[in-house]
């Protein structure tokens, strides 16, 4: 059970909150092509060190927010785009 | 007084005023309170526990501790209990296990004589031809032969198991006396501890130490039990360390619960649990009379038991000389002492029950029934292991070491070094003071990065470097093997011989050695025989220890029943307001997700039948409801319904459809706006959850500047929907500040209002059934009195409750589909015939490019309204439309049902694109393999395709 | 000597006892070349697999299969060994069919007993919902002549009687997709009969040789990787190898290879829990999936309880496990077979799944020419490895897609036509 620290509700057990999976920036569904539509809804870099990512406050604020969690050890850190 | 109990011993455990009885194998034996099962049972004389899993070979006790493999036994209906730790209860019924019929003679033994050939991974080798007889003979005998207790299935409850959330500044593993003066120094600096001891008494060796090691332990003991910082936990291990700290307790002895499984948060955890004796690799080493020497010093020190009558020591270290002592006080003879470090040698032990003679290195058979062994150890360190360290085989001391451990984790005691009893608390000293000083930085950060937490009242500790004087590292031989082969793994009998082989044959690194001969797999996960495993596999691949590694050590460090791990059943279920009044009023319950409602009340056909003809009323609370406000909502819902939702007007309701990013059909339901910034959003019961967190997903991270506030209603709000022909006429006797006539209160709208007196209830007309109907949302507090309202007042029109089951068919007789089930995980629009529905041209909806996609598309399956020739047969759900001469299949039934209103079946199914066409006809493969013909509906609709009856 | 050299039988147990001989090695330790036909990452199931077919059906010998660690250290010796055909698609019941059909004649083919145990597999429904699925699944197989059946509470107790199916549980067993060819199987034995198999044909199994790049030309990306090159070899930690063939079968790690041709994948890599109970006298004697549990189980012939899960939610390439899987894992077994509570757990530990979003793998060529893939197996590897070597050996020595695997390809995700598994797969063992 690793600890997510809310920006709001502080650290919390993981299991009080929901993961959203790496941060994928969203194409502008009226312009995009259908390539770079699908490569934002299925391609993923996946790497086994730092990546980006969103949680949700599931049980505590309710609040979505990104950090930054090293894949390969769990360990986590603030993220530049909260 | 037995033959084995000696006389009284100054740091005994049992209390020889209270006798309690038990049974072992159906006979009668007692002991004494503060025995084990296995002090017990030797100090009455048994001498054999259990045989070995593959050659039947008759056990004895080897360790005497929770660690032995040779003492599982079944205690009542508890399977593999450890005897050699498990303290005796009045009434216990002890049993061998794996043994048949009885442990003195047992069948098994016939295994002996085809030993030979059952060397490692035989069965691999073998039984390949002729393919029958392994299914259905061979494979039996090996099941047949599965080690280990019963399981007694058949009890219907599991008992009482139990769970606790800690926070301790520092944990210590291990009550030892390093792990106690870790404790109470980190007490000292100030942080909240908890103390963790496997055994139900704190001490560790010192408890079978001598007068000076039982004086220092009192003084331990004293000290620990006046300090208030400290929890003790006896009886109690900590069976795994996760990331982040969490650390798992698992608690026996609790008052309440058999186990308690503690989860704790852990600032520093201390790792002390000692070393464990390993035991000597040679020929009749599993033989009972052969044991290590702490088993001995245990035997006589805590239970008063003689281990034999005439002993031989084996001794490479201090410890082991130190056993001499205690022999001598017990009145065992010592026939002889071979000393390891002078190059003596033990080669073989020949005996049957019980150890005769013993072969040492020059050539000597020596006659006694007690050989004990004192050989090294093994350090337990899967606890750094589970925090990342990869301990590193020290020649010189001759075990393992930690390497390199992160901040939070500190070792201290036996696992990292020698030292007399001072040395080791000096030890434990430090490092709990070091341990509370990063442990109390981490309280410090953590409630300064809490909003809501209380600032902390000290100042937040400087960082402190380790600088602990390192236990010394005693120099010891490397003494695991003699130069004959004997048992590596005794819980799995596997030999040094068969490592070897597996070795030659290929599987030379520990990980693959393991997989193929199962070593350290069994019961005791390598706790005796990891480190003699490597040893025999380095001098196999004629290598250095160091080279060999080891396997990982993997939680639990110790084995934890599932009852504890799962804790109290705790699975709760949803009920609306009224499911009381339900349940009181003949409903058959059924589970949807998380809720329990309805299904019927007795007769679905005839709720359909009322509900068509008069008026029925259903519970639909399930329905998740959002309550939306603010200026932005009409923004919100023109981007997650595919629909356009910019001019609804106020009064009016809405049916939407949502699809996911890629497309794909995800949710549904109606929205009414209620005032200018305020609507009511319900989506389907099972995707409640799911919506909200969208919703809520796309106000916080793609559009914050939108204003919409979203509340989540669903059992605030109890939902009751009045259907039927008559159900303007009941509503009317309990609704007067609306008008319900048709031209006022038109379907597809929404209105406020009071019903049975209860004001603010949402009232809309919608036709899920195909019928006139309204659907009042009303504060929960006060649903069951207007349910009992509107059946109290409409008696005379016949109204009746109806249930899920009567739903569907009305549902499915009017060709509503439900998202889930008439769709499936690839349905996008054109397959729900939502083409008139979905607007493309805005400039964003979720999935908008894939709906776009969707629609130039020809090929997708087509959802179609399907009847069957012959009107009384109702092809189950699931069934497959199949090419009518072949087994090709071209779609399938996704709802179906006989319909009470035209007295035929009916169907929605999903078919290939080319078959939509009105009129086709199909064939449907029933699940008996019958095929019969099908023919296509022009609408979804069976009853009432021009929707007259739900407009009126 | 047989096509796998020494040849394992009673006869030569027998031998072996009396004269206490020695057994040969069941793969020699080969000396690297620096050019091999066919380069295939991962000596897994998959990978060896794939290196045994290419060898056995298409005389391609010239072949290395490496592995940062050992021989089947991955997915291939962490599964929980469940073989079973009953899917929801007909492409993928077509593949898994052909994939159990292998693992009938597995034993005497690669003359190893890898101990199928074909003992009934019983995937329970908790919800008229999950029934419907249940059906769904049976009607489909039994089209395409797969035994399977949906059967009610009372059949369910007869197999297992150790399952409570009384109704007022909260997770009432309101039935089951029944299977009698499921079953498990010794996964590490399946391992070693291909590894020993394709050494004896030739193929060369460096161990310990870790991947630390692709080499590629004439790509779009940086260095010619990237759509539109071709591969030239793999830059390893103990050297380089050339090879016009590179073929990515590494799971959970596929993501890390792939991108290393400038390939980047569907995939998130989830762990996979798994845990093995003390012994006890056999009572099970089936599989049993429980799909609103997340928990399947079996009972091997040593007697211990195997369990397994669904992937963690939270996607890391750690393996350490957690806490939460076992308290879950036990809750959940316990609503099942609520007299087992004094079972101890022994031991836990985690796999890397490759998870696709349609539960579906990836196979055959990529748009780098010479760069095959073999991934995104999630929790189905294991069932599927010797069709999975069958087929990409088909394809690699064609050089055309095998036609079982042509709805897996890569090209999917840029067309949109996604395969249906997902409906059946969330917990699918």
């Amino acid at each position: 059970m690793i600890v997510v620290p809310c920006p709001s509700c502080g650290p919390r057990n993981s299991s009080d909150l929901r993961n959203a999976g790496e941060v994928v920036p969203r194409p502008d569904p009226d312009t995009a092509t259908l390539t770079e539509w699908r490569s934002y809804l299925y391609l993923r870099e996946n790497p086994a060190s730092w990546v980006t990512e969103t949680w949700y406050c599931r049980n505590g604020c309710r609040r979505y927010f990104t950090i930054e969690r090293n894949t390969a050890t769990n360990e986590i850190r603030e993220s530049d785009t909260t | 007084m037995s033959s084995h109990r000696i006389l009284s011993r100054p740091g005994e455990l049992i209390d020889r005023s209270t006798r309690l009885s038990f049974t072992w194998n159906g006979r009668p034996y007692t002991g004494y309170k503060g025995d084990t099962i296995a002090s017990a049972l030797a100090a009455e004389g048994v001498g054999v526990f259990s045989r070995g899993l593959k050659y039947h070979r008759r056990r004895g006790i080897l360790t005497a501790d929770h660690w032995d493999p040779n003492l599982a036994v079944q205690v009542g209906d508890e399977p593999n209990v450890r005897a050699g730790s498990r303290r005796l209860v009045e009434g216990m019924q002890v049993t061998a296990q794996n043994v048949w019929p009885c442990l003195r003679f047992d069948i098994g033994t016939a295994t002996r004589l085809v030993g030979r050939f059952l060397s490692a991974g035989f069965y691999y080798k073998t039984f390949m031809r002729p393919r029958f007889l392994w299914n259905h003979v061979y494979q039996r005998v090996l099941r047949k032969f599965a080690p280990g207790g019963q399981v007694h299935w058949q009890t219907k409850s599991h008992d009482n198991y139990d769970k606790r959330y800690a926070h301790p500044d520092v944990l210590v593993a291990g009550g030892g006396p390093a792990g106690i003066a870790a404790a109470l120094a980190a007490a000292k600096a100030g942080a909240s501890v908890m103390l963790v001891e496997q055994e139900p008494e704190l001490g560790g060796h010192l408890r079978w130490g001598g007068p000076d090691d039982l004086s220092v332990l009192d003084g331990l003991l004293e000290a620990v039990q006046s300090c208030s910082g400290i929890e003790i936990l006896c009886d109690s291990v900590v069976t795994g360390r996760y990331d982040h700290n969490w650390v798992a307790i698992m608690q026996r002895s609790h008052p309440v619960a058999l186990e308690r499984l503690i989860k704790a948060r852990v600032g520093s955890l201390v790792v002390a649990p000692g070393l464990i004796e390993r035991p000597y690799v040679f020929a009749g080493n599993d033989t009972p009379g052969v044991m290590l020497s702490g088993a001995v010093k245990r035997l006589i020190n805590l239970w008063a038991v003689s281990p034999g009558h005439r002993a031989v020591v084996f001794s490479a270290n201090l410890e082991g000389d130190a056993v001499l002592a205690d022999l001598e006080s017990a009145g065992v003879e010592v026939v002889a002492v071979l000393d390891a470090r002078a190059g003596d040698d033990v080669v073989r032990v020949k005996g049957k029950g019980r150890v005769k003679t013993i072969l040492t290195g020059d050539g000597q058979t020596l006659e006694a029934d007690l050989l004990v062994t004192a050989v090294g150890w093994t350090s337990p360190t899967s606890l750094l292991n589970m925090a990342g360290d990869r301990p590193v085989y020290d020649q010189v001391a001759a075990r393992y070491f930690p390497q390199s451990l992160p901040d939070n984790v500190l070792a201290t005691g036996g696992i990292t070094g020698d030292g007399s009893i001072t040395e080791l608390v000096a030890h434990g000293r430090e490092t709990g003071t070091l341990a509370a000083s990063r442990a109390m930085r981490i309280r410090h950060d953590r409630m300064s990065a809490t909003a809501r937490s209380p600032k902390p009242s000290f100042d937040r500790p400087a960082a402190v470097s380790d600088e602990r004087v390192p236990l010394r590292r005693v120099p010891h031989p490397e003494c695991y093997q003699s130069s004959t082969h004997g048992l590596v793994d005794f819980s799995e009998d596997i030999s040094s011989k068969d490592l070897i082989q597996a070795a030659a044959e290929g599987f030379d690194s520990i990980e693959l050695m393991k997989r193929y001969t199962t070593v350290t797999m069994g019961p005791s996960q390598g706790k005796l025989e990891t480190v003699n495993a490597a040893a025999v596999l380095a001098e196999a691949r004629q290598t250095a220890i160091v080279d060999v590694g080891t396997t990982v050590w993997r939680p639990p460090f110790a084995p934890v029943s599932l009852g504890a791990l799962a804790g109290q059943s705790f699975e709760p279920t949803r009920r609306s307001a009224i499911q009381n009044w339900h349940e009181a009023n003949g409903a058959t319950n059924m589970l949807a997700g998380q809720w329990v409602r309805p299904d019927h009340y007795g007769n679905p056909m005839a709720e359909v039948a009322n509900v068509r003809n008069n008026v029925g009323l259903i519970d639909v609370t399930p329905l998740g409801k959002l309550d939306l406000r603010g200026p932005d909502v009409s923004r919100l819902l023109d981007l997650v319904y595919v629909n356009k939702w910019q001019n609804l007007e106020i009064g009016r309701v809405r049916y939407g459809v949502m699809v996911a990013e890629d497309g794909v059909v995800s949710d549904d339901g109606v929205t009414g706006r209620l005032a200018e910034e305020h609507y009511l959003m319900t989506t389907t019961s099972s995707g409640a959850g799911a919506v909200w967190e969208m919703l809520e997903d796309w106000l916080q991270t793609y559009r914050p500047e939108w204003e919409v506030h979203v509340t989540p209603v669903t059992g605030g709000l109890t939902s009751i929907n009045v259907a039927g022909p008559r159900s303007r006429e009941l509503l009317k006797r309990l609704v007067d500040d609306v008008d319900l006539s048709a031209t006022a209160f038109p379907y597809f709208s929404v209105r406020k209002g009071s019903v049975a007196g209860v004001q603010d209830c949402i009232i809309w007309r919608i036709g899920f059934t195909g019928e006139l109907s309204y659907e009042i949302h009303a504060h929960s507090g006060y649903a069951l009195h207007i349910w009992e309202a509107l059946l109290g007042a409409g008696s005379d029109l016949g109204v009746a409750p109806f249930g899920v089951e009567a739903q569907r068919i009305l549902r499915l007789e009017k060709g509503h589909y439900i998202v889930g089930q008439d769709t499936d995980g690839l349905s996008k629009a054109p397959t729900a015939s939502l083409g008139g529905l979905v607007k493309l041209d805005k400039l964003d909806t979720i999935g908008l490019p894939e709906l776009r996609a969707a629609f130039q598309r020809s090929d997708l399956p087509v959802l179609v309204g399907l009847q069957t020739e012959d009107p009384s047969i109702v092809p189950e759900e699931a069934c497959q439309i199949v090419s009518s001469d072949g087994n090709e299949i071209l779609g399938r039934i996704t709802s179906s049902r006989m319909s009470p209103t035209l007295g035929r079946s009916v169907c929605l199914a999903q078919v290939y694109s080319s078959l939509a066409a009105a009129g086709t006809l199909l064939t449907v493969k029933l699940v008996d393999g019958r095929r019969v013909k099908a023919t296509v509906q022009e609408q979804h609709a069976h009853v009432d395709p021009e929707g007259e009856r739900q407009r009126v | 000597m047989s096509r796998h050299g020494y040849r394992y039988s009673a006869g030569s147990l027998i031998r072996h006892g009396l004269t206490r001989g020695e057994w040969p090695r069941m793969w020699s330790k080969p000396e690297r070349r620096s050019t091999y036909d066919v380069v295939i990452v991962g000596g897994g199931l998959h990978g060896l697999a794939t290196a045994y077919y290419l060898a056995k059906n298409h005389g391609m010998t010239n072949v290395a299969v490496v592995d940062k660690g050992y021989l089947g250290a991955g997915g291939s010796g962490r599964n929980t060994a469940i073989v079973r055909s009953n899917y929801l698609t007909p492409e993928g019941v077509a593949f898994y069919d052909r994939s159990l059909h292998l693992y009938n004649n597995m034993a005497t083919d690669l003359n190893l007993n890898v101990m199928l145990s074909k003992r009934g597999h019983l995937t329970l429904a908790h919800t008229d919902s999950a029934l419907r699925t249940m059906n769904w699944r049976a009607e489909v197989n039994k089209l395409l002549d797969i035994d399977s059946s949906v059967i009610g509470p009372k059949e369910v107790k007869r197999l297992t009687p150790s399952l409570d199916v009384s109704p007022d549980t909260r997770y009432p067993i309101l039935g089951a997709l029944y299977h009698p060819p499921g079953g498990i199987v010794r996964h590490d034995a399946v391992v070693w009969g291909y590894a020993r198999a394709a050494a004896y044909l030739g193929v060369h199994l460096l161990q310990g040789t870790e991947v630390l790049d692709i080499t590629c030309t004439g790509g779009d990306g940086p260095q010619g990787k990237g759509p539109g090159g071709r591969v030239t070899g793999i830059h390893t930690s103990r050297g380089d190898i050339n090879s016009p063939v590179v073929v990515n079968c590494t799971a959970g790690w596929a993501s890390l290879i792939s991108n290393m041709a400038g390939i980047p994948l569907a995939i998130t890599t989830h762990p996979l829990q798994a845990a093995v109970t003390e012994p006890c006298k056999v009572f099970l004697p089936t599989v049993v999936v429980s799909g609103s549990l997340h928990v399947y189980v079996s009972q091997t012939d040593r007697g211990e309880l195997v369990f397994g899960a669904s992937v963690d939610p939270v996607g890391t390439y750690r393996l350490n496990g957690t806490l939460e899987f076992t308290e879950e894992l036990a809750g959940h077994v316990l609503e099942l077979m609520p007299g087992i509570s004094k079972m101890r757990l022994m031991r836990q530990w985690s796999g890397l799944c490759d998870m696709t979003p349609d539960y579906s793998p990836i196979m055959g060529f990529t748009p780098v020419e010479g760069y095959f893939v073999d991934v995104g197996w999630g929790t189905y590897g294991f069932k599927a490895g010797p069709v999975a070597g069958e087929t990409m050996a088909e394809t690699i020595a064609n050089g055309c897609t095998a036609e079982l695997i042509a709805p897996f390809s890569i090209d999917r995700f840029t067309d949109g036509d996604l395969v249906g598994e997902k409906g059946a797969a969330a917990v699918g063992h």
